[in-house]
């Protein structure tokens, strides 16, 4: 083992998996170094929330917050999908090149990553999701099972303040929720009585946002902003909670503006040291006796494979490669419902979310209220997309209607398949001459399967609670704007067809380690992947530096 | 998925496709952008957004800063174009010597024509005309809930809407 390392481990990466293994490091008594590409964000300044344009704006883009990756090209859309096209009745339909349209992967560089301007949903992913090829024939089963990782949920669940209900379900806890539920909104229970006739159960959401103070952080006020970024502190990103706890033990030292270009190896299996990029071109060498990344499942990879594919023995480092399945339809209400008061996605519909829940497709969703985390949150983007037309008709139109939309979503298990993936791009390059990653994503037909059952259901969830009158609908049949996105550097037991062990660790290099949604071997049924990913990296925390 | 772009990314894609348009239009015509084209613009962007009891387009300014924006103007001088055609094919010099009704109907004609540039037209005027209509304060005012969601955030998100 090297010992010119100023740290006992580098992290690389701050986001989710970063922070918390960061944290769990800490708390071991080894000392962390936690790098991150982009910048530090200060939430009483950079978030916008306060501000009069408010609804013109967006998480904010600072510089280095926002990498770049490229896309190959589109698969191609064939046959009518009236369920999955993406449209509104103010902006008709939306993709039209007869091609997916590879819109963007929603990704924050940054302290915090992610988490960000992630919702805050926190979920525990469903056991059975986890043992996909076993028990279903396809993806791949994890080398763990739920109760392997249940304690960390819970140790993480505690660090956060996770707000939720008393049963999920499949998911056993050994524990209750740290912090009660937060109240349905005024929309969601709208939704509820939709639910409700529909025989579907319909609870509150588990919200990595404050129902009571914790921890010296205030609870949420419900304004409904936190995709443009809490600036209260309530929302359990990752800076306000593993970040924060692990600077608070002393032993952690952050960098942000810090790319690393690319990681050294040497004998004996290990890795030596990562190099960091500076704005004024130099390059610094930053040896490590343990390396952990965190990338994310488009960044990791292209970091191994750009440093003469390391760890990828397997052939796998980016194959893979799972992408976010989802549709959402916008109706309006007869009553106004001003669904951006409150949580986003406050409640939620777990009926169809385990591997064998949709009738004749494996994979499962859920179904949840989308009204206030969507982006129609201000009265223009309403006016264009809500209401079609102009003139004074559209003007009364729009005076009547203003507040009745709401939005059901559903988010649905992506397989994966040899056709999605991300790689080198040999023609794209980033400022230090490192190629970009390119995402490669395809649908198959069990995905369309999925996507139509989401549709449906989601539709009829609307028309069941009083919004019958739809005007916007859009899927990722047609747009791909992945926020969750997982498999590239898939964790198993065979060394052949998988990248990292059951802890997270390279099979070859026995002191690299991957703590992102990169590990997944499957996505589950449309839980969000952030709690899972904090889990994970607590876990390998857990087991570094032991026999390595 | 979180599309929060999506207005942004709506307008960059009309912005592309307009490009696009123009880049091919452009080796066969190139229409002028005048004082007469500046003023049928600002003309469609009141009819558009009259306001019906709220101030209009034109009282808000919100047809300057359209006019202001020099990367559509090529396609704007083609839509007036358009429009212009129409009321001469009807016996009339131009689209503002029609009156309001046959106004209305132009543009319908127009958003419903096979012509790429004269339906691209309606829908950059309706789409920066609404974005920059309903995000102006004093039309934000006259309606609930548009205010900065923080730092009160809603204590009444359990309540039927105010």
């Amino acid at each position: 083992m090297t010992n010119d390392a100023d740290w006992d481990a580098v992290i690389v990466g701050a986001g989710a998996g970063g922070a918390a293994a960061a944290y769990g490091l800490c708390q071991r008594g080894m000392s962390v170094l936690l790098l991150d590409a982009g910048p530090h964000f200060d939430p009483a300044v950079d978030y916008p929330l306060t501000e009069s344009d408010w609804d013109s704006r967006e998480f904010p883009e600072k510089a280095g917050s926002t990498g770049s990756v490229t896309f190959a090209p589109g698969q191609q859309l064939i046959g009518a999908e009236p369920l999955l096209v993406s449209h509104s009745t103010g902006l008709g339909q939306l993709v039209t090149s007869g091609t997916r349209w590879m819109e963007k992967y929603y990704h924050v560089r940054g302290i915090g990553g992610t988490t960000l301007h992630f919702t805050g949903e926190s979920h525990r992913i469903h056991p059975d999701a986890m043992k996909m090829k076993s028990r279903f024939g396809v993806a791949a089963d994890w080398p763990i099972d739920y109760a392997e990782l249940e304690p960390f949920y819970t140790r993480a669940e505690e660090l956060i303040g996770v707000a939720g209900p008393t049963t999920q379900g499949a998911r056993w806890r050994s524990r209750a929720f740290p912090l009660p539920p937060h109240p349905l909104s005024y929309a969601a229970r709208t939704l509820g009585r939709g639910a409700a006739a529909l025989g579907l159960d319909w609870q509150a959401n588990s919200r990595a946002a404050l129902s009571l103070p914790w921890n010296g952080r205030p609870p949420c006020n419900y304004c409904g902003g936190c995709n443009d970024g809490c600036p209260r502190g309530d929302k359990g990103s990752a800076d306000v909670t593993f970040i924060a706890a692990a600077l608070a033990t002393g032993r952690c030292t952050v960098r942000s503006d810090s790319p690393v270009l690319r990681i050294e190896s040497g004998t004996e299996d290990r890795v030596t040291a990562v190099l960091v990029g500076h704005p004024d071109g130099t390059i610094e060498r930053i040896p490590s006796l343990h390396l952990i990344l965190a990338c994310g499942a488009v960044e990791t990879p292209r970091l191994l494979l750009a440093s003469d594919g390391l760890g990828n023995e397997s052939g796998e480092v980016g194959l893979n490669f799972m992408d976010t399945l989802d549709v959402t339809v916008g109706a309006l209400h007869p009553d106004p419902q001003h669904a951006r008061r409150g949580l986003p996605d406050d409640a939620i519909c777990w009926d169809f979310n385990a591997p064998d829940a949709i009738p004749g497709v494996i994979g499962g969703c859920r179904i949840y209220n989308a009204s206030a985390d969507n982006e129609l949150k201000g009265l223009a983007g309403f006016a264009l997309r809500a209401v079609s037309g102009w003139g004074r008709a559209h003007a009364q139109s729009v005076r009547r209607l203003w507040g009745h939309e709401l939005y059901v979503g559903a988010i649905g298990e992506s397989l994966p398949n040899r056709n999605s993936r991300v790689d080198l791009d040999p023609d794209n390059h980033d400022q230090f001459g490192i190629p970009l990653a390119r995402i490669s994503a395809w649908l198959d037909e069990s995905d369309l399967s999925r996507l139509r059952f989401m549709a449906t259901k989601s539709r009829e969830l609307l028309a069941a609670s009083g919004a019958e009158d739809i005007f916007e609908s859009y899927s990722s049949w047609d747009w791909f704007g992945a926020t969750h996105v997982f498999g590239t550097c898939r964790m198993g037991s065979d060394p052949a067809v998988s990248v990292v062990n059951a802890d997270g660790r390279s099979h070859r290099r026995r002191n690299l380690w991957i703590t992102d949604a990169s590990v997944f071997p499957s996505s589950g049924g449309g839980e969000a992947p952030s709690l899972t990913i904090h889990a994970l990296a607590l876990r390998t925390a857990e087991r570094i530096g032991k026999d390595h | 998925m979180r599309r929060r772009e999506f207005i942004a990314i709506f307008g960059l894609l009309l912005l592309g496709g307009v490009a696009a348009l123009r880049r091919n239009l452009a080796i066969f015509w190139r229409s002028p952008f005048n004082a007469h084209t500046a003023q049928t613009v600002t003309a469609v962007t009141e009819l558009m957004f009259p306001g019906d009891g709220l101030p209009g387009a034109t009282e808000l300014g919100i047809h300057t800063r359209i006019v202001a924006m020099s990367e559509l103007h090529e396609l704007m001088a083609d839509g007036v174009d358009w429009l212009d055609g129409r009321a001469k094919s009807q016996g009339v010099s131009d689209f503002l010597s029609f009156d309001e009704s046959a106004k209305l109907a132009a543009i319908e004609a127009a958003f419903a024509s096979g012509d790429d540039a004269a339906k691209q037209f309606v829908l950059i005027l309706r789409f920066y005309g609404g974005l920059n209509y309903y995000s102006d304060p004093v039309i934000k005012a006259a309606f609930p809930y548009t205010g900065p969601p923080q730092p009160e955030g809603f204590a009444d998100f359990q309540d039927a809407p105010k």
